[in-house]
C-alpha cells in the first residue's frame, strides 16, 4: 500500500507540474491559440462534447471495435495459433505464409480494403482484426512449443490420450504466452482501429480526431488523443490484468 | 517368484543429431525384476540408466530385444507403469490435489471414489493441509512427495522411478528416502529406481543392479538383505550388513568409472 501512494502521489505532482508548464506555455508564447490550446480549453472541449453526446457514442464505437476484435482473436485467432503449434506439420506449411502476412501490416491493406470493402464499418472491422490476429497466433503457437516435454510425458505415463494432453498440458501451459498475445495483439489493434478510423471517417476516437483537424479545433485532438491513451491503459488494467492475476499469476508462472 | 518386468537382449542406439554418430547406450541388457520387489539400478553417468527406465515406461523405442510387463510387450506408455521423474513434472496449474488426481481423471474415476483416494494418498505421502498449493508454493521435497502420490494413486502395475531425490537438499533426501522405504513397505508395489547414489540405492534395494558404463549391461545384481522396517538411517549408521552390501556395490561401479577413464 504504501509503494502504491509513493507511486500515485508523485504522479500527480508530475502531472499538475506538467499541466501547470503548459498553462503557462499556452497563456505566454506568441503562437495562436489553434496552434498550442490551454488545457483548460481542452477540458470543456470534454464537458462540451460529453454534454452534447458525441464523445460517449465515439467512445462507445471504438470500444465495441476492440472489444470484438478481441473476442475475434481469443475464439479464432488463439486456437489457430494452438493448431499451429501442436501440429509441427501444419505449422510448417503455413508460416511463411503467416509471417510474410504478418509483415504487411493492416494499416498498409487499408488502401486495398477501402477499394474492396468500401468506406465503412465492414473495412474498420477487417483491418482491426487483421492486426489483432497475428501476435495472437504467434505467440500461442511459441506458448505450445515452450511447454517442457517433461509435462507431456508425465502424462503419457499416466495413460493420457491426445486430446487429453492437448486439454490438460499443452493449454494451460501456453497460457501465458497466450495472454502475452491478446495484449499485444489488442495494443496493436488499438493503434490500427484509430488509423482506420481515420481513414474511413464514420465516426469513433479516431474520426474524431481527423475529423477536428479539419476545423483547426486543437483542443479537441488533443481531447482524442488523450481519451485513445487513458481507455488503453484502463482496458489493460481493469481487463487484462485481472484476467492475468486469476490464472497464471496464481500458478506461478509469470514473474512479478 | 514370478518376473514382474523381462527385460532380454535389451539395446539402444542413437544418432547424435548434430555430429551424425551413432552412440550405442545399451547393450545386451538382460534383467528379471520380481512382483513386488524394490530393484535399485546404479552405474557410472551416462551408462545409459535413464534410458533403460524410458524404455520401461515405453517413452523410449528400444533398438533391440525384449521388454515383458506380466508377460505383455511393452510398446509405448501406458497407466500400468506409473513414472516419477526428477524434474518434479507436475503441472503448475494444478493444486497439490488435483495434480494428484490426475491420473483418476484420466482412468475416469467417479468424482467421490477419486476424492477419497487422493485423500489415502495426501495422508500416505504427508501433504494434509497443502491440498489447495500451488506446486510453485511447495519446496522441492514437498512437489516430489506430490509426484509420488500421483503415480501411486493411479494405482500402476510397476513404478518407474528416474533419479527422484536428485534435485533436493540432503536433508529433505534422507527423509524421502525414508517416506520412500515405507511406502514400499505399505503398498507393496514393484520399484524400478534409477540413481547414481550408491548409499541410496543400497538402502532402498531388495537388490541392487549395477550397470557398466557405456554401452550399459548388468554387471551385477547385488542381494541387499535387510528386512524393510529396519531401513532408516540411524539404525543403519553402523550396520554390518548394509556397510558389506555398499562397499561391493561401491567397488563394482568405481571398477566402471575407471574403465572409462583408460577407454
Amino acid at each position: 500500500m504504501g509503494r502504491y501512494w509513493e507511486i500515485a502521489s508523485t504522479w500527480i505532482i508530475i502531472l499538475t507540474a506538467g499541466i501547470a508548464a503548459w498553462s503557462l506555455a499556452a497563456a505566454t508564447l506568441p503562437v495562436p491559440a489553434y496552434f498550442l490550446p490551454p488545457p483548460a480549453a481542452v477540458l470543456s472541449g470534454f464537458v462540451e462534447l460529453t454534454t452534447k453526446g458525441m464523445l460517449p457514442t465515439y467512445i462507445g464505437e471504438s470500444l465495441r471495435r476492440i472489444l470484438l476484435a478481441a473476442v475475434i482473436g481469443l475464439f479464432v485467432g488463439v486456437p489457430i495459433g494452438l493448431t499451429l503449434g501442436i501440429s509441427r506439420r501444419i505449422a510448417d506449411f503455413a508460416y511463411p505464409v503467416l509471417n510474410f502476412f504478418q509483415s504487411v501490416s493492416g494499416i498498409a491493406w487499408l488502401p486495398l480494403m477501402l477499394v474492396w470493402f468500401g468506406f465503412g464499418e465492414r473495412t474498420i472491422l477487417i483491418a482491426v482484426n487483421y492486426t489483432v490476429f497475428f501476435p495472437v497466433i504467434f505467440n500461442a503457437l511459441l506458448g505450445v512449443r515452450s511447454v517442457p516435454q517433461i509435462y507431456v510425458n508425465a502424462l503419457r505415463t499416466l495413460g493420457a490420450s491426445r486430446w487429453r494432453i492437448v486439454r490438460d498440458v499443452l493449454v494451460p501451459g501456453a497460457l501465458p504466452n497466450i495472454a502475452m498475445g491478446v495484449r499485444l495483439g489488442l495494443a496493436y489493434g488499438w493503434r490500427a482501429l484509430i488509423a482506420a478510423e481515420i481513414l474511413v471517417g464514420a465516426n469513433g476516437l479516431g474520426f474524431m480526431i481527423f475529423n477536428a483537424q479539419a476545423f483547426h479545433l486543437t483542443a479537441r485532438i488533443m481531447l482524442g488523443m488523450a481519451i485513445i491513451g487513458a481507455l488503453w491503459v484502463i482496458l489493460d488494467y481493469f481487463l487484462l490484468r485481472p484476467l492475468e492475476e486469476a490464472t497464471i499469476a496464481r500458478w506461478g508462472m509469470v514473474q512479478r | 517368484m514370478t518376473a514382474k518386468i523381462t527385460i532380454r537382449g535389451l539395446g539402444h542406439e542413437y544418432v547424435n543429431p548434430f555430429t551424425r554418430e551413432r552412440v550405442l547406450a545399451l547393450d545386451g541388457v538382460d534383467l528379471d525384476v520380481e512382483e513386488g520387489e524394490f530393484l535399485t539400478v546404479v552405474g557410472p553417468s551416462g551408462c545409459g540408466k535413464t534410458t533403460l527406465l524410458n524404455i520401461l515406461a515405453g517413452l523410449l523405442p528400444k533398438s533391440r530385444g525384449t521388454v515383458l510387463l506380466d508377460g505383455r510387450e511393452v510398446t509405448g506408455p501406458g497407466p500400468d507403469r506409473g513414472v516419477v521423474f526428477q524434474e518434479f513434472a507436475i503441472m503448475p496449474w494444478r493444486t497439490v490435489e488435483k495434480n494428484i488426481a490426475h491420473g483418476l481423471e484420466i482412468q475416469r474415476i467417479p468424482r467421490e471414489k477419486r476424492a477419497a483416494i487422493v485423500r489415502r494418498f495426501v495422508e500416505l505421502v504427508g501433504l494434509r493441509g497443502f491440498e489447495r498449493k500451488y506446486p510453485h508454493e511447495l519446496s522441492g521435497g514437498m512437489k516430489q512427495r506430490v509426484a509420488v502420490a500421483r503415480t501411486l494413486a493411479a494405482n500402476p502395475e510397476v513404478m518407474l522411478m528416474d533419479e527422484p531425490f536428485a534435485s533436493v537438499d540432503s536433508q529433505t533426501r534422507i527423509t524421502l528416502q525414508e517416506e520412500l522405504n515405507a511406502i514400499a513397505q505399505a503398498t507393496r508395489k514393484t520399484i524400478l529406481f534409477v540413481t547414481h547414489n550408491v548409499e541410496e540405492a543400497v538402502f532402498l534395494g531388495d537388490r541392487c543392479c549395477v550397470l557398466s558404463g557405456r554401452p550399459g549391461r548388468v554387471k551385477a545384481l547385488v542381494p541387499v538383505k535387510i528386512p524393510r522396517e529396519r531401513r532408516r538411517w540411524k539404525l543403519l549408521m553402523s550396520d554390518a550388513t548394509f556397510d558389506a552390501a555398499k562397499e561391493q556395490v561401491f567397488g563394482l561401479v568405481r571398477e566402471e568409472v575407471n574403465v572409462g577413464r583408460e577407454g
